[in-house]
């Protein structure tokens, strides 16, 4: 046997406690928010949802512009701006400027950083050589779109404009809309204006509406699941019948009723209608948590129902609630976007997302940004909304941890 | 007696992402035709582990990283998965101790008899049916006839354990696992299934492995047992010895904890101070250390060698080296040399 | 069992009813009373009009013979297009949407659960994290967008397709596509967390520890107890379709009873409202009532329906 040194002696307790390993403990909220930190999508949610509220609430203030300014002369003006140089060799001192043509064949007087220096106006049409000519300062802007008629089209030259004899075939070059930085609507209308101003009502509608749901739900609900019995049977019952048909069907017969578009209606017509789901969730959570001993004790020791309700049960059931809430407001932008988009949401001049996109439909061939932006703005905003609602859902929730 | 199951050096972990989790420390045992072997320990020992490493059931992140399981003669532990499934529900069976959740709610009982019957036989329906019948009846369901078309939920919990015992047995096996079957039930229930294992065995000579951590139940039906702590074994002995003498602290102070009504005297019940180790990071020396009255210095830093009290009974504790203090009631003898490779119990 | 089905049926026929009696006081609640229009309408055909559409009868009798026309599916005619049987156009337009709705049903089925199921099987590999990405996109980004995007990238930009109009058969790629794009998204994820879930299970580790094959394992014992909340979903997936299709047949300019709806609801044509709500609503009852009696059969442990979920 290999004869090792081996120390035989007693040890005192105190040692043998260093030895104890004891893992640190987390509150619950600190756990909930470590595990949503963790989370890179929910992460990237909780970005998203506050860029978007900055977006609207700061965004307006940065504008220039009001949301229902408009200079018909420079509607339907895009984001980003091909320009055909033009030189004005008259005064000797050879000043640049830009001409951008766009899909109506208006033509606009463009610096060249960008801003939109005013519309020209067109002089004559000369239809056998497929020519607008516009005035520019007394002397004539010559646009050739002849190339874009014949059956030789190849797409690489859409036209060519010609001043003071020169002409370009080709756009100089791209610049950036500085006058409007998402372009311009129908109406002249600056569109990241609008968005910023479409956000506010989206963000209002939706937390004003869900809070409404709330209020309404957790009150219905914990009513119902705490008395249980028959005032339970008939709550849920009423409950089943409103939910037996889409709830948007309930929107869309509200809004007609009220007959008034705006944003009050449509948060009254929300409140109505969606407080359902979260009753439902607030019922099931009380009736498992009533049961429970520290309801019992709470009980015996005589405090009142609706104390037990408010203080003991509520809290508890605070995170489906918290997450059904945070569910609740992607709803409301879509439903409102939705509403505003078949057209009997917010009406002009308001900036609803919905209404945006609802008057950019029939432009989608020839301008399809007018609608591609405030689309991708409800997009955006709802899919930030539910990344994060969803990665609230995963950390509140202990058992669907991964690994 | 030929030895039926030989574990020689088995260590199991679990590779998380927080780092690998060492389950199953080495440790060996074997079982001889007809024992029936209890494992005892606390939550966290890892006899749940021990047992699925027998038959490759232990899932992801975690793996059998060393050591063999041999099973008459073969080699499991290089079986792939498809190789070991001729054996499960076959030559080795196991159930599992929550019998509410381990039946598929959406088949028939007889479905899922008749399926583990033809997964290892050639019978055809009729003839599984049968068997299937055969089995409801042995481990005392009423009515087979009507039940074999029950769905689990229509069954109480005792009878559910009942069943998953008939769908183990359904093949005859020679091994049978059964890790904490009667912890999930009442008191009342326990005590028949016990009696309907004891007399299964006795019928079709099946040896059994039975994992619990009530030290009543070892007492009831096992001839052997395995003491294990923090992924370790503590103690391997025969249950007569174990009961008398126990030679190891942490089976003493199990000893003491628990109550024994038939004394008659009014005693304390001593409790084991302390928290079981963190697997994470494991202990160096033996994991029982921390708690243990008689620790001593070697202890924090060596894991103690198996002692030979006696040929039915090993401990894993330096109390019985000759070079340590004289403790009452802990006897010197030899270590088990490392270099020995048969598992003498 | 016959007695939850005949409860069920029953409580159907009621919620039918409530609903038909709600639409019709909403309706005869709206503002502006029922002809007000722009130019204003000479008294002598006011009249008539009005005793056209009962309109001087007292409240109950117009609502009995409302209800009379129902019970027999007349919806009378249209308030706005004089001479236009609501019911008529119902049928008349309804086919088409049914026929999109019921592509994007496939698309759902034949590609939201397998993909759910594959995902779960590969957990945390690269093809499970792509493919809950693109379904958390799906489920997120309201149809309309996706009708846009599609319009605007493949057949503005790419020009592969028609952009409106069901002519091709290519045309409908982009309906679909966009009607179902959230089911399918929705149904891929519950498949996969459904399907983890189940893994899971005791009873799959009895499965194994009993030696049956993999494949048995996981098609027999797990994908059954998998598809159970997934055929719970297919009542609301309907209603996402329903409503969806409002939107979609906007945007691709289908002439589909979606469209029809909200023509109907801008121009305030309240006749034709309240026939199509209550085909809506009939509809999307008789669905649901459907997938819950089939719902009964496939889970054994609903034998006997509850009333009002957890």
């Amino acid at each position: 046997m290999v004869n090792k040194m081996r120390d035989f002696k007693f040890i005192d307790s105190s040692k043998k406690m260093d030895k104890e390993q004891i893992r640190e403990s987390l509150t619950y909220w600190k756990d909930v928010w470590r595990r949503l930190k963790k989370n890179t999508i929910a992460v990237i949610g909780l970005i998203g949802v506050i860029i978007v509220i900055l977006f609207g609430v700061v965004g307006p203030m940065f504008s220039p512009y009001y949301f229902s300014d408009q200079i018909t002369d420079f509607s339907y003006l895009t984001p980003s701006l091909d320009v055909f140089q033009i030189t004005d060799t008259e005064d000797g001192d050879l000043e640049n400027y830009f001409v951008h043509l766009n899909n109506d064949y208006r033509l606009f007087l463009i610096s060249e950083d960008g801003h939109i220096i005013e519309r020209l106006t067109r002089t004559r049409v000369d239809r056998s050589i497929w020519t607008y000519y516009y005035d520019y300062e007394g002397e004539e802007i010559a646009v050739d779109y002849s190339r874009r008629v014949g059956d030789e089209y190849t797409g690489d030259i859409d036209y060519t404009v010609t001043y003071e004899g020169v002409e370009t075939l080709y756009p100089t070059k791209t610049v950036w809309n500085k006058t409007y930085l998402l372009g311009s609507d129908h109406l002249g209308r600056d569109i990241l204006c609008r968005l910023m101003y479409g956000a506010r009502i989206s963000l209002t509608v939706a937390f004003v509406a869900a809070i409404v749901n709330l209020i309404i739900g957790v009150t219905y609900g914990s009513i119902s699941g705490f008395k249980g019995g028959a005032t339970d049977n008939l709550m849920m019952r009423i409950v089943d019948i409103i939910n037996s048909i889409p709830l948007v069907i309930y929107v869309i017969l509200l809004m007609v009723l009220l007959n008034k578009s705006n944003m009050w209606t449509i948060i009254l017509a929300l409140g109505t209608v969606y407080w359902v789901g979260m009753a439902r969730l607030v019922r099931g959570q009380i009736l498992s948590l009533k049961d429970l001993e520290f309801v019992l004790a709470a009980r015996t020791l005589g405090v009142s129902q609706g104390r037990i309700i408010s203080r003991h049960l509520i809290p508890n059931a605070i995170g489906p609630i918290l997450v059904s809430l945070t569910m609740m407001i992607p709803t409301a932008i879509f439903t409102e976007a939705f509403l505003s988009f078949i057209g009997i949401g917010m009406s002009a001049p308001a900036a609803s997302w919905g209404t945006m996109a609802n008057e950019a439909i029939s432009l989608l061939e020839k301008y399809p940004y007018q609608l591609l932006l405030p689309s991708l703005a409800i997009g955006i905003t709802v899919l930030s909304f539910n990344f994060l609602g969803d990665g609230l859902r995963s950390a509140l929730d202990p058992r669907l941890r991964k690994g | 007696m030929a030895k039926i199951l030989e574990v020689k050096h088995l260590v199991t972990s679990f590779f998380t992402h927080l780092g690998e989790v060492q389950a199953v420390r080495d440790i060996s045992f074997s079982l001889e035709k007809g024992d029936i072997l209890g494992i005892v320990g606390e939550s966290g020992s890892g006899k749940s582990v021990t047992s699925l490493s027998i038959i490759g059931l232990v899932d992801d992140p975690g793996e059998v990283v060393s050591g063999s399981v041999i099973f008459e003669g073969k080699e499991l532990t290089k079986l792939s998965d498809r190789e070991l499934n001729k054996y499960r529900g076959n030559d080795i069976s196991m159930i599992f101790q929550d019998p509410m959740t381990s039946i598929n709610p959406v088949y028939t009982v007889g479905n899922q008899i008749i399926e583990v019957i033809r997964a290892h036989s050639d019978m055809n329906h009729a003839e599984a049916k049968a068997r299937a019948l055969e089995l409801l009846d042995l481990v005392g369901i009423p009515e087979p006839l009507t039940r074999i078309k029950s769905f689990p939920h229509e069954f109480s919990g005792g009878m559910r354990q009942r069943v998953l015992i008939a769908m183990a047995l359904s093949n005859n096996p020679k091994l049978l696992i059964a890790d904490e079957p009667t912890t999930a039930l009442d008191v009342t229930i326990q005590a028949q299934i016990l009696d309907l294992m004891r007399n299964l065995q006795a019928k079709m000579g099946a040896s059994i492995i039975f994992i619990t951590h009530d030290l009543g139940v070892i007492a009831e039906i096992c001839n052997k047992v395995i003491v294990m702590y923090g992924g370790k074994i503590m103690e391997k002995a025969d249950i007569m010895s174990l009961y008398e003498k126990p030679q190891h602290p942490y089976t003493i102070g199990l000893m003491q904890s628990v109550p024994k009504p038939e004394t008659g005297q009014k005693k304390r019940l001593v409790p084991i101070k302390g928290s079981p180790p963190d697997l994470l990071k494991p202990p160096t020396g033996c994991p029982f250390s921390p708690r243990c009255e008689h620790a001593m210095e070697v202890c924090l830093k060596e894991a103690a060698p198996l002692y030979k009290i006696s040929k039915t009974q090993f401990a894993s504790c330096w109390l019985h080296d000759k070079d340590a203090p004289v403790v009452k009631g802990f006897v010197k003898c030899e270590s088990v040399p490392d270099e020995e490779t048969e598992v003498l119990l | 069992m016959k007695n939850y089905y005949v409860r069920r049926i029953l409580s159907a026929i009621l919620t039918l009813f409530i609903i038909a009696t709600m639409t019709f006081f909403m309706m005869k609640l709206m503002p502006g009373g029922p002809f007000a229009r722009e130019r204003p309408i000479p008294p002598e055909i006011l009249a008539l009009i009005e005793e056209k559409y009962n309109l001087n009868d007292p409240i109950f009798v117009q609502y009995y013979k409302y209800m009379a026309g129902v019970v027999q599916l007349d919806f009378g005619n249209s308030y706005t297009d004089v001479g236009v049987d609501v019911t008529e156009q119902i049928l008349l337009k309804f086919p088409i949407s049914m026929r999109l709705g019921l592509y994007a049903t496939i698309l759902v089925v034949i590609i939201g659960i397998p993909l759910g199921i594959v995902s779960a099987l590969k957990q945390s590999t690269w093809v499970d994290h792509a493919a809950m990405l693109v379904a958390t996109i799906g489920v997120t980004i309201p149809s309309f967008v996706v009708a846009v995007v599609y319009i605007s990238l493949v057949a503005g930009t790419l020009g592969w397709v028609d952009a409106f109009g069901l002519d091709k058969w290519t045309s409908y790629i982009g309906p679909v596509l966009a009607l179902g794009a959230y089911s399918l998204s929705f149904v891929s994820r519950l498949t996969r967390s459904s399907m983890l879930e189940v893994l899971r299970q005791d009873y799959m580790r009895t499965a194994r520890a009993n030696g049956l094959s993999k494949f048995k394992v996981l098609y027999k014992h797990a994908l059954k107890n998998a598809l159970i909340p997934v055929v719970t979903y297919l009542g609301p997936m309907f209603a996402a379709i329903i409503t969806g299709s409002f939107v979609v047949e906007q945007v691709f300019a289908i002439g589909g009873i979606g469209r029809y709806y909200v023509i109907s609801v801008a121009a305030r044509d309240y006749t034709m409202i309240m026939g199509i709500t209550m085909f809506y609503a009939a509809i999307y009852i008789g669905m649901v009532l459907l997938v819950d009696m089939t719902y009964s059969w496939i889970d054994p442990r609903i034998r006997l329906g509850k009333s009002s979920g957890e």
